[in-house]
């Protein structure tokens, strides 16, 4: 496109001197959007391109800070990552609440209070725990139960291996037998506790768990007539190893009680694994945006080499060298600004996208991205067209204007 | 002529082929690195899973119910055990190359000098073995407990061939004064040893209160001789499906195709199965805990590199396809030319796009190989070892450049042969 | 019968009559030039000749056949049998040689046959320059490659538009020169351009203003040699 032909001479100019310079930019302002409007087609797919880039940057950005967060909170299938003990024996409701208060915000997955005791089936020996069954569950997600969790009070879990060995169904009873010491303090012995139980469901987890039989704390505590008692607590918590170790430090030195320890086969293995899935994100991201942005370069380098006769015209008709760098860049910045703020909305589209597809939970939005993506890739286009722009303007205008 | 052609276009304008050739290689650098990442990141992400330890456990089959139930009585095993001597076995299963590792648990009680009572497990910690197929192996419990911190001292070297050493868990060892260096005596139900301490290990679980010492030492402690209790086997598995749980379920359930199909896929019910044909007695189960969050895990990285594959793809494709746009819409005056002088359409595209494919195809290759690159350097530096190369990679991206190719050319070659020959001719 | 006729040709973008109710004719070996200043039709006038365009309204005869309401493909052929192209700015490829332009013209016709271009090449007084690039060539050099091209496949009209516009004097007479031999072996000759020294060495000139015919002259005196007024 030729505008040239409506530059206002110096004559003109002259006699305008005040508003001189705003009709010098208006008159530049000009030029630079007309092309862009004029060959739109071609501005659009360069657009595009720089668009994609800059949708690449900010997308994969996005992930790669959030993917700890997310790919974190997928580790929680693993279970519980601290235990809580009582330092001599049992603690209480009072010492867990307790150090349930000394993780700050982080979030809690699950956080399950279990107490261990005898009790009989058929006359057999089996381990009773009692818990809060929700909790339980959501501490430990790989739980694979068939039927539904005990809800109210007289329902039972039965882990498998017990299921099998006394030929338990789920939608079937089951008497459990409690015998307290069997000597209390005056000698007298007392009689066995017994409860009826509807087990609503049926655990198998491969581990131990399949030996044990699970019902509310209320109900044992019941049963054995004992309350208040916590062997054993497992917190599952949305934190990495090191904000793990100092809130077992922060509950070990709060309380006498209770003492709270890191299970290291899920801490250690989830920074091992995290560690490397960021560090593969990174790379990769690296990698994509390294070649997109050299894609974008080239691109950039055609849309200025295809204009080479246009600039030869601009030489022609007496424009300096600065002033066609100096349009031709305003253009290519325009183009980068566009493209930037288009990527950013896209990439966070893109990243939005990504995090509610494969963790299906929403990704925060970072506000400082934008000015990043913005300016690299005004920088990227800006660079990219410079050299070819430069080149362009040491042709002799009569060559380009013959028709090369 | 046409050859001759296109030998002027590639020789004599070779920067400008050269820039498309270097747009195609990156894109195609590009669509092949992630390709190979994305289609190898699940076994490599898989393999950093193993850090979990076992997914599998194999237990007696008698054992599998009673043994705990009594344990808890007396801590007297129930007179259910494998056979070491089969151990060798897992390693010919169907999806023997699966298996990682895999160590047998043998449980003693013993007796320290003072009087308290331990329990002293006896492992593999790096075994050697050679199989019948003439394979060696090391196998043991170093790699399946990653998360054991050393707090003195070192791992056991069984190859190192000293039988009378152990690894005492720190909790134990601080309550008793043990540290490493130190002998100890222990006493089980038919005989007694003196082991060495190797060191002191903090697992942060149930195994800080125990002894850990060679198989063999543990089995003379409670004349357990070609006895074990479990074993445990860390296996490369893939992620459950609808047929993996009615199989795991019944077997029997399944009709023979479907059966096939489950056998010869990596499920961990099918590797449990195959397992428990090889070993006598034995019930080999998943350990859900590990078994279902890997599946959890991969599946979740698969998609996200899947989804970063799918944008990156669209950003290689849009890059050529805009800068093939370019270059043809900037040879206009040379197509107008031909018509004038008398070339047909068909003539015309037929050279331009055989200029650019040959372009794409050196552009293509040279992109392959870099491509592939950008894979290794990924893997050996994230995950430390090579990406392998799937042949679906190659036919995935050549269609891909032959359609982005075609897709960027030919609409502008279409443009401008609509174009009047006199028009473009004029500088119009 | 004419080689090739126009009968009341109009050609009409909107409002404007690039060329309005034009006849003429053009016999076998005739030189003809056709003259006018910019904006009279000459380029419209060349472009219908040339099989590149069609007229809104009229008949344009070549050898007999009307080629006024042929398709583009039609035209494409006839183009290419029958004539040959010179241009201003002489449009050739840049990364092929000398002896490879002329090729093409005879690729896209049948087959080419580097003998016959350097025939053709030696003609124009080029063979040495065969093997070099356009870039490597002067002006006229240049536009000799365009007349050997023209050539080559012995067209039954060689048309120039403005063949001499972008030529110093000397380069000038050369091509002007070549025309001459051109038409001493009997080749039929249309040259478009504006330029009167040119135009009257043809044996007729016709005038080409706002679109009509508004004069032909017949060159009495014809040489065929380019004279120059002072």
């Amino acid at each position: 496109m030729d505008n040239s032909n409506i530059k206002s001479s110096p004559a003109a100019a002259q006699d305008t001197k005040k508003s001189g310079g705003s009709a010098r930019t208006k008159m530049f302002l000009r030029m630079i959007t007309a092309s862009l409007i004029i060959r739109r087609s071609r501005m659009l797919a360069a657009l595009m391109s720089i668009a994609i880039g800059a949708t690449i940057l900010s997308g994969l950005v996005t992930i790669y800070y959030d993917v700890p967060r997310q790919m974190g909170a997928q580790f929680r299938s693993y279970g519980a990552n601290m235990i809580l003990t009582g330092a001599d024996g049992a603690f209480t409701q009072e010492d867990m609440d307790f150090a349930l208060s000394q993780l700050g915000s982080a979030e809690v997955v699950g956080a399950a209070p279990y107490r261990y005791d005898n009790v009989r089936i058929n006359e057999s020996p089996v381990v009773a725990a009692g818990t809060d069954m929700q909790q339980a569950s959501a501490a430990s997600p790989y739980w694979s139960i068939e039927g539904e969790l005990p809800a109210s009070s007289g329902q039972i879990m039965v882990g498998a291996k017990i299921a099998d060995s006394f030929r338990l169904k789920e939608g079937g009873y089951v008497t459990v037998t409690y015998t307290p010491e069997l000597e209390t303090e005056d000698g007298e012995v007392t009689a066995d506790e017994l409860m009826d139980f509807e087990i609503t469901a049926i655990l198998q987890t491969g581990g131990s768990e399949e030996n044990y039989v699970y019902m509310s704390t209320e109900d044992i505590e019941a049963l054995t007539g004992e309350t208040d008692r916590i062997d054993v607590a497992e917190l599952s918590i949305s934190a990495g190893s090191g904000e793990l170790s100092g809130f077992a430090d922060k509950i070990n030195s709060g309380s006498d009680a209770v003492s709270a320890r890191l299970v290291k086969r899920v801490t250690a293995s989830e920074t091992t694994v995290l560690t490397k899935l960021q560090a593969l994100v990174l790379l990769v991201t690296i990698v994509v945006l390294a070649l997109t942005m050299i894609c974008v370069a080239t691109t950039m380098t055609a849309v200025v080499a295809e204009r080479r006769r246009e600039i030869g015209l601009r030489k022609a008709i007496g424009a300096s060298d600065q002033s066609i760098i100096k349009e031709f860049m305003g253009e290519s910045i325009l183009l980068g600004l566009l493209g930037g703020i288009l990527g950013s909305v896209l990439g966070f589209v893109f990243a939005q996208e990504v995090s509610v597809r494969v963790f299906s939970s929403s990704i925060s939005f970072r506000p400082l991205l934008v000015p990043i993506t913005v300016l690299v890739s005004i920088a990227v286009t800006g660079l990219s067209s410079l050299f070819p722009i430069k080149s362009a303007t040491e042709v002799d205008p009569a060559l380009v204007l013959k028709g090369e | 002529m046409f050859f001759r052609m296109i030998r002027g276009t590639l020789l004599r304008q070779w920067k400008k082929m050269l820039m498309i050739g270097f747009t195609i290689a990156l894109g195609t650098s590009l669509a092949v690195a992630m390709l190979s990442v994305m289609l190898d990141v699940g076994d490599k992400v898989n393999q950093e899973l193993k850090t979990y330890g076992a997914n599998i456990t194999v237990v007696p089959k008698e054992a599998s119910v009673i043994s705990d139930l009594y344990e808890l009585e007396g801590g007297e095993s129930s007179g259910a055990y494998l056979r070491e001597d089969e151990l060798g076995k897992i390693k010919t299963i169907f999806w023997a190359f699966n298996i990682v590792d895999f160590a047998p648990f043998v449980n003693a009680q013993a007796t320290l000098p003072d009087g308290s009572e331990v329990t002293a497990v006896g492992i593999w910690f790096n075994h050697h073995m050679e199989l019948p197929t003439g394979e060696q192996l090391d196998a043991g419990v170093v790699s399946m407990r990653s998360w054991w911190e050393i707090k003195s001292g070192s791992w056991i070297d069984e190859q190192n061939g000293d039988e009378n050493t152990a690894m005492v868990g720190s909790v134990l060892a601080e309550r008793e004064g043990i540290s490493a260096g130190d002998t100890i005596t222990l006493t089980g139900s038919s005989g007694s040893v003196s082991v060495k301490v190797a060191g002191i290990f903090d697992a942060g679980g149930d195994e800080d209160e125990q002894i850990f010492m060679p198989l063999n030492t543990a089995q003379a402690l409670s004349g357990l001789d070609g006895k074990i209790d479990s074993i445990e086997v860390s296996a490369l598995t893939t992620p459950d499906n609808e047929l993996a749980e009615r199989a795991a379920k019944d077997p029997g359930s399944l009709t023979v195709s479907q059966y096939e199909t489950w056998y010869c896929t990596a499920y961990v019910s099918s590797i449990c199965y195959q397992i428990q044909e090889v070993i006598t007695d034995s019930v080999a189960s998943a350990v859900r805990q590990v078994a279902d969050s890997e599946g959890e895990i991969l599946e979740k990285t698969k998609l996200l590199m899947l989804l970063i594959t799918i944008l990156s793809l669209i950003g290689a494709a849009l890059g050529i396809c805009n800068l093939v746009t370019a270059s043809v819409m900037e040879r206009s005056s040379e197509m107008g030319l031909m018509k004038a002088i008398g070339a047909q359409s068909g003539e015309v595209t037929g050279l331009v796009l055989t200029e650019i494919f040959i372009t794409a195809v050196i552009g293509g290759a040279v992109g392959f190989f870099a491509g592939f690159g950008f894979a290794q350097i990924i893997g050996h530096t994230v995950f430390g070892a090579a990406v392998s190369l799937s042949p679906m990679v190659i036919p995935i991206s050549a269609v891909l450049v032959v359609l982005v190719t075609l897709a960027g050319s030919i609409p502008a070659i279409r443009m401008l042969l609509r174009l009047q020959p006199a028009e473009v001719l004029h500088g119009r | 019968m004419s080689l090739l006729e126009l009968k009341n040709v109009y050609k009409i973008y909107g409002q404007l009559h690039a060329l309005d109710n034009v006849s003429m004719k053009v016999e076998k070996g005739e030189w003809v030039s056709i003259m006018g200043p910019s904006g009279s039709g000459k380029s419209t006038m060349m472009n219908i000749i040339g099989c590149m365009d069609k007229p809104s309204q009229g008949e344009v005869l070549l050898d007999g056949e009307d080629i006024s309401k042929k398709d583009a493909k039609s035209l494409t052929t006839i183009r290419r049998d029958k004539i040959g192209l010179i241009f201003q700015q002489f449009h050739l490829v840049n990364y092929l040689t000398a002896v490879e332009n002329v090729m093409l013209a005879q690729y896209y016709h049948s087959l080419p046959d580097e003998k016959e271009a350097m025939e053709a090449l030696e003609r124009v007084g080029l063979a040495d320059r065969a093997k070099h690039l356009p870039s490597q060539l002067s002006g006229g050099e240049q536009q000799r490659v365009c007349v050997a091209r023209a050539l080559i496949n012995h067209p039954e009209i060689i048309l120039a538009d403005e063949p001499t516009g972008n030529l110093d004097e000397a380069n000038e007479k050369i091509v002007v020169d070549l025309f001459h031999k051109l038409h001493n072996e009997g080749t039929t000759l249309i040259v478009v351009t504006h330029d009167p020294e040119v135009a009257q060495v043809a044996q007729r000139m016709v005038v080409l203003r706002s679109g009509k015919l508004s004069k032909e002259v017949v060159n009495e005196h014809f040489t065929g040699e380019i004279s120059y007024a002072d």
